[in-house]
């Protein structure tokens, strides 16, 4: 195909997939729905107030960037196994949309403890682990932009992406780990927690429920899918471009 | 496709329903009579008299009651409390003192009402009103007051010496022909019991503060409305107004999806300048 027509081709930007379509709105009105949930129907807590109904953000938003940040050690490991380059974009798309929902969880986690411990961030484990997260996920973004050779950039970032999940991992545990944490546990045992059991009534479980399924597969599907189509045009403009100063 | 789509939505169904069901199946009993932002401790055996903004409960010949009241001055929200619990406001307090607890400055007052009729009153400002916690009593025979004082000495271990401070203030009875008995261990504390000739005290340290009951005449059961007036008292708590806190962390959220979103609708639209500028520079090249 010659120049001229693949930049005609490519300005026929191709609509959505009916499915992406369809899952985009559907996160769209999750999203409301849950929040519906959260604000209106589910009982306030009485010792904390109105701020607690951020839990219903705060929590599903840290497994929502937990399933993001999943796909790119996906991603990662089938691009190291040779597989098609579409598993880079969704390493690359993971991390995108993971880093912006840690950054939801994290920014929850400090507007909530701003009245309920009365500061907005304390060197505890599980801030200090989570904020570490952040800044390794952030340095996968920029270390990408400093390689120039596709065929590396894919393969070190594949083992980039694989590693950084021990810090998503670490985060994850950290409570359940060392007992010098003012970060409550919600679920199973912990030093904290010595009896154990799931400690959210079922009144949170209603608001929970929702937020978290919604959280872990129709937001980041979607969003990982839209920034996967994304890139891919975004690949095929430079290869474009290095056509048009090759001619 | 249109099965994953239903899937999907069977999914969240079932997620949705799932909550409703745990919700439903929650017979769980909160201990608090919850009134707005006031959360009263329930009083067991005692008749649950609330209803709207008021926790309200009551025995035969003795009430306690916690409402927040509109008003910034402590006295006249004691009056207002009594006014409505009487139907007349009283005279002068017979005793008003200021004492510092753990959650706020608090007024303790003592009226006498009429003859068998005694009202003992905490009052503290909570934002722009005053919660008022009231114990009436009217127990044939017998004056009961509640107060509490600061303590002289915070390193003592017992109230006698507010005790004998309350005996020889309210009642004009030197202490010292009183008798200590056992500490009575009470749900809500223990208790140092002195008496003597148809008078009767208790007295309990908590924190920085001692918590004084005095009885003068014949009454049964001293120590269970104390410690029912004490456990309402130290149990309340209002639910703190943090809303604007929920509305920054919603905002937050908004701000950073839409970032999100807003990013990739903004690199799709360079990547069309873009491949604008290559369809321009291309037709230029070929002319």
């Amino acid at each position: 195909m010659n120049i001229t027509a693949a930049i005609a081709d490519m300005q026929q930007e191709a609509a959505a997939p009916r499915l992406l379509r369809a899952l985009t709105a559907l996160a769209a009105l999750g999203f409301c729905a849950t929040l519906v949930l959260a604000l209106f129907v589910v009982g306030e807590d009485i010792q904390q107030g109105a701020v607690q109904r951020l839990f219903y953000i705060h929590m599903p938003s840290f497994f929502g960037a937990f399933v993001a940040f999943g796909a790119t050690v996906l991603g990662g490991i089938l691009v190291l196994a040779g597989r098609d380059a579409v598993w880079d974009r969704v390493a690359l798309a993971g991390v995108e949309v993971g880093l912006a929902f840690s950054l939801i969880n994290l920014v929850t986690g400090m507007v909530w403890a701003r009245p309920i411990w009365n500061t907005w961030w304390t060197w505890d484990p599980r801030l200090t682990s989570a904020a570490v997260m952040c800044l390794i996920y952030a340095a996968y973004l920029m270390l990408r932009t400093g390689i120039e050779d596709p065929e590396r950039k894919r393969r070190f970032m594949a083992v980039y992406g694989i590693f950084a999940f021990a810090s998503v991992l670490l985060t994850l545990f950290i409570i359940r780990i060392v007992p010098d944490t003012i970060h409550p546990v919600i679920v199973g045992a912990s030093p904290q927690n010595a009896q154990g059991g799931f400690e959210a009534t079922s009144g949170v479980v209603l608001g929970l429920l929702p937020a978290l399924l919604l959280w872990t597969t129709l937001m980041p599907i979607t969003a990982i899918w839209h920034r996967v189509r994304l890139e891919q045009r975004l690949e095929a403009l430079e290869s474009l471009k290095a056509r048009v100063i090759g001619d | 496709m249109p099965i994953r789509l239903a899937a999907l939505l069977a999914l969240l169904w079932l997620a949705l329903a799932g909550g409703l069901s745990l919700a439903q199946a929650d017979n769980v009993t909160v201990p608090y009579v919850q009134t707005g932002e006031l959360n009263v401790p329930r009083l067991l055996g005692w008749r649950d008299e609330s209803q709207g903004n008021i926790a309200q409960f009551s025995l035969e010949n003795a009430t306690i009651r916690t409402a927040l009241v509109a008003s910034d001055d402590p006295l006249a929200a004691a009056q207002m409390e009594l006014q409505a619990l009487r139907g007349r406001a009283a005279a002068a307090p017979l005793y008003s003192g200021r004492v510092n607890l753990a959650d706020g400055s608090w007024q303790s007052m003592i009226f006498d009402l009429d003859d068998r009729t005694t009202a003992s009153q905490m009052v503290r400002q909570v934002r722009e009103k005053m919660v008022v916690i009231s114990f009436i009593e009217s127990v044939p025979d017998a004056r009961i007051m509640l107060l509490t004082l600061p303590q002289a000495d915070d390193s003592r271990a017992d109230a006698q010496p507010e005790m004998a401070l309350a005996l020889e203030q309210l009642l004009g009875i030197a202490s010292a022909g009183l008798s200590a008995g056992a500490t009575l261990d009470l749900p809500g504390g223990e208790w140092l019991p002195i008496a003597g000739d148809g008078i009767q005290a208790l007295g309990m340290v908590f924190g920085n503060d001692s918590y004084i009951a005095l009885q003068q005449g014949a009454g049964d059961d001293l120590a269970g409305l104390v410690d029912a007036y004490n456990r309402t008292l130290l149990g309340f708590f209002i639910t703190p107004d943090h809303s604007l806190y929920l509305a920054l962390g919603l905002a937050a959220t908004f701000v950073i999806l839409c970032l999100l979103v807003f990013s990739l609708h903004w690199r799709r639209r360079e990547i069309r300048k873009d491949l604008a500028l290559l369809k321009q520079l291309q037709q230029e090249d070929e002319q």
